[in-house]
């Protein structure tokens, strides 16, 4: 199962990344090789003076929406550029794109050669007019395959991010892991586990009633429910790796570990405290309202997936291989 | 009443590590453990665990990553939204419940967005927090668990993670439509 969701991942992704840039080549939305007219502001002096200075690209909203045939943006657009005159009286600008920079310039600027930089010529030299500002007609630098640069980067930047979020856990498995071999000689996880064997018989009938995995199971979910996040994970591979010392067969999941799993990605936490603080940040009236919501769909996927565990281990596909032998 | 408890919980989550560790290392000195010896070579197991998940998380975060970039969610979207819209829910938050299994910040973005753009006291706004609240970013899990100790074979794990993330979105959208509606 897992192998064909992994791959239909990257096929669908792959797929869906060809499509949109092929159809983008017929469409054409980022107007490749026209010029499009707006104004350039010099912010030091008349334009053009020297070889680099600073400016702005102004153009109105109207200007805009027309030349990309999207709907206006309201505002007029002034966009931060840098000017370049080289010896041969070309003119390049460089356009500073940033969060309040037009839309379409920023996904030009994303499949960009420089990230964050959109570079456009100057059709034609522009005239000393008065003052530090004259009409130019710019044609920005052809944009081809923006998903495709987005999907291989994305490959790529992910890949290290994996790297480096196990290299993160490093220190704090260390620390949990040591805490709970301390509680383990001292007989704690013991003392949980007699307290909470009624119901953790029920869920995992197959664990020895005081076997020190259910210990780091409770400690795991007591964690998550508390939004402990950074102890909760050391905890729970504490508990994978108890439960892998009763696995008949290493390398394949056994009937608790899904089960354990399954409450996990239920994701029961008692205070769900990053959607409180966004919807605060948001400016809400009372960001505390959804904690009940929450629990109340948490809980149901909670429960929805111990149940299916139960039920799914018992189906022939995924039934575990040594248990095929007695029928 | 809802306050609190809202309160009692903050306390708990603030003192629960600190807590946590006077008890079990203060018991562990009451029973004559060799704390500290005990602790360096239980602690001693977190370099080679967390190197261990590394290929796990590095197949699992790449196809995640691939998917996001491409713009296949839309896709998606748009083939699932007949379906979801039947059941309540506003085709606005459909990406949100489609990304939550898949990845934490990913859906927090969606989430953010769907906030600044609707207000976090609409409906969209209410549904897609309560969304984030009701589930895990499920292939993370996996991926990370299953990775600690080298399962390659995962069984039923997978369809009963998304098992469990259909259940918790669709009774986020129906308890947030009977409430808030």
């Amino acid at each position: 199962m897992l192998n064909y969701i992994w791959i239909s991942l990257v096929a669908l992704g792959i797929l869906a990344a060809l499509g949109g840039d092929l159809r983008d080549e017929l469409t054409d939305p980022y107007r490749n090789g026209l010029s499009l007219d707006a104004t350039l502001e010099s912010s030091e002096s008349s334009i053009p003076l020297r070889s680099a200075q600073n400016g702005f690209l102004v153009l109105s909203s109207a200007q805009y929406a027309a030349f990309y045939g999207l709907p206006s943006p309201g505002t007029a657009i002034r966009q931060p550029v840098n000017i370049q005159r080289s010896a041969s009286g070309a003119t390049t600008l460089l356009l500073l794109i940033d969060e309040s920079s037009p839309l379409r310039w920023r996904e030009m600027a994303r499949a960009s050669a420089e990230k964050g930089r959109l570079a456009g010529t100057l059709s034609s030299a522009p005239v000393q007019t008065e003052g530090s500002s004259a009409p130019v007609r710019v044609s920005f630098e052809p944009v081809h395959f923006v998903r495709l640069k987005a999907v291989t980067a994305a490959a790529v930047d992910y890949a290290s991010t994996a790297v480096s979020i196990s290299l993160g856990l490093i220190g704090v498995m260390a620390l949990w892991l040591g805490v709970m071999s301390v509680a383990e000689a001292a007989g704690i996880l013991g003392i949980i586990t007699r307290v909470l064997r009624p119901l953790t018989r029920l869920l995992f009938p197959e664990i020895p009633a005081d076997h020190p995995a259910v210990g780091a199971m409770i400690m795991n979910i007591g964690a998550n429910m508390l939004g402990l996040s950074n102890a909760a994970t050391p905890l729970g591979i504490k508990a994978m790796e108890e439960l892998n010392k009763l696995n008949p067969r290493l390398g394949t999941a056994t009937n608790a570990m899904v089960t354990f799993l399954a409450i996990n990605t239920g994701g029961l936490i008692l205070i769900p405290a990053t959607a409180i603080a966004v919807r605060a940040a948001a400016g809400s009236a009372n960001p505390g309202i959804i904690i009940g919501t929450s629990i109340a769909g948490a809980g149901c996927a909670t429960v929805a997936g111990v149940l299916a565990s139960k039920l799914l281990q018992r189906l022939r596909p995924y039934r575990m291989p040594s248990e095929d032998r007695h029928g | 009443m809802a306050e609190l408890f809202r309160a009692l919980l903050n306390v708990i989550a603030v003192v629960a590590i600190p807590l946590v560790l006077v008890i079990f290392l203060g018991w562990g000195i009451v029973r004559r453990v060799k704390v500290y010896e005990v602790f360096v070579e239980g602690a001693k197991e977190g370099f080679a665990t967390a190197i261990r998940i590394i290929p796990y998380l590095v197949a699992m975060l790449v196809a995640i990553g691939i998917f996001r970039a491409s713009g296949a969610l839309d896709l998606l979207t748009s083939l699932v939204s007949p379906v979801t819209s039947a059941l309540g829910m506003p085709p606005e938050t459909l990406p949100m419940a489609l990304m939550r299994p898949l990845s934490g910040s990913g859906s927090l973005g969606i989430m953010t967005e769907l906030m600044k753009v609707h207000g976090p006291d609409s409906l969209i706004g209410v549904m897609a927090s309560t969304m984030y609240g009701s589930s895990e970013t499920t292939f993370y899990v996996l991926a990370v668990y299953f990775g600690a100790v080298g399962i390659k074979n995962t069984r039923h794990a997978l369809p009963v993670g998304i098992i469990a993330d259909i259940a918790g979105m669709l009774a986020a959208v129906w308890i947030v439509n009977f409430l808030f509606r």
